[in-house]
């Protein structure tokens, strides 16, 4: 738990894109996002914008949504995935979609992105997606076929050293 | 993976975003998610224009549907306003309009839906969502938003059949 109800400070070091058509949407995540103590984030309308967008900043982390004209969410993943093409292939990207249906989920986790979150949305749903991306991001998995991360999500919540940090002694 | 998937290369970046933060995201906590909904709440007063803005959409498609049938640009253009109506319907404090809207969704997602939903249970999704407003019903607690709800959703299952 973080003190006082105080926010993660470092995530206001991180740079956000969210890419929405629907401006309202845009601003309720920003809300949400400011809340959580991030700072820079940036917002397209649509994929295309998104995309010349990423060719000239430095983004962290792009939340996207997926029904979008004329390029849609999931075809601008696909693009950011290809590595010919992208200028970011392990952006971690989280898909914001009112899609809820399992067969959406497997299609977008095809498409190449790293976690996947319905509309509407609840806060803490959008935190735990950026504490997964943050704290135990996925390798990332190259096939003939695939270039992502590695669609299997491990059951282990190792996370290394720092997960004995505040382990209780053993005597 | 299956076999025709090989070979199969596994890499793993450096963790930059960790370093980047300075180390793991702690848990949430309460008084981050109350700011959270806090500052969702300062745009509440917004909620109802762009409700309103969003259903008027969806009403236009309508009416360019019923005189032009679900084909082509007409049905993909309702599907839209039906599908962000699914996702924004619960964060504008109707919930019962996702509800609607998700049903309206499942029934014309594809072109051969379209072809094969008959207007009127479309035109029921739109007409019960414009009344979910105008009566002021925000959830199935309401007993006539429930039932209506489930009308519709039983008329779509046996039209299109469960989804996943």
């Amino acid at each position: 738990m973080i003190a006082n109800g105080a926010t993660p400070a470092g995530l206001g070091k991180l740079r956000i894109a969210v890419v929405d058509d629907n401006a309202a949407m845009r601003g309720i995540v920003r809300s949400v996002l400011g809340a959580f103590g991030v700072i820079h984030v940036h917002e397209a309308s649509d994929a295309e914008t998104a995309l010349h967008m990423l060719r000239g900043e430095k983004i962290d982390i792009l939340i996207c949504d997926w029904k979008m004209k004329p390029m849609d969410g999931l075809t601008l993943v696909r693009t950011l995935r290809d590595p010919e093409e992208s200028p970011c292939p392990l952006l971690p990207i989280i898909m914001l979609t009112a899609y809820a249906e399992p067969s959406k989920v497997k299609e977008a986790r095809d498409a190449g992105v790293t976690e996947f979150l319905v509309k509407p949305f609840a806060a803490d749903g959008l935190y735990r997606r950026l504490q997964m991306i943050v704290n135990r991001p996925r390798p990332f998995v190259r096939t003939k076929a695939f270039f992502g991360p590695d669609r299997r999500r491990l059951a282990s919540g190792y996370q290394g050293p720092e997960r004995r940090d505040d382990a209780a002694p053993l005597s | 993976m299956t076999q025709r998937e090989r070979p199969i290369e596994i890499i793993t970046p450096p963790n930059m975003l960790k370093a980047k933060v300075g180390g793991p995201l702690p848990a949430a906590n309460e008084a981050m998610m109350a700011r959270a909904e806090a500052a969702v709440g300062d745009l509440r007063q917004n909620f109802k224009a762009w409700l309103e803005e969003e259903v008027g959409k969806l009403e236009a498609a309508m009416r360019t549907a019923r005189a032009q049938g679900l084909e082509g640009e007409t049905g993909e253009a309702l599907f839209t306003c039906a599908h962000d109506l699914r996702g924004l319907g619960s964060t504008y404090e109707f919930p019962i309009i996702t509800r609607i809207a998700a049903s309206l969704s499942k029934l014309i997602e594809t072109p051969q839906q379209r072809a094969a939903a008959p207007v009127a249970l479309v035109d029921a999704h739109v007409g019960a969502i414009r009344a979910a407003i105008l009566q002021n019903i925000r959830d199935d607690t309401d007993p006539i938003g429930k039932a209506l709800a489930e009308e519709l959703e039983t008329r779509v299952t046996k039209l299109v059949g469960e989804r996943g």
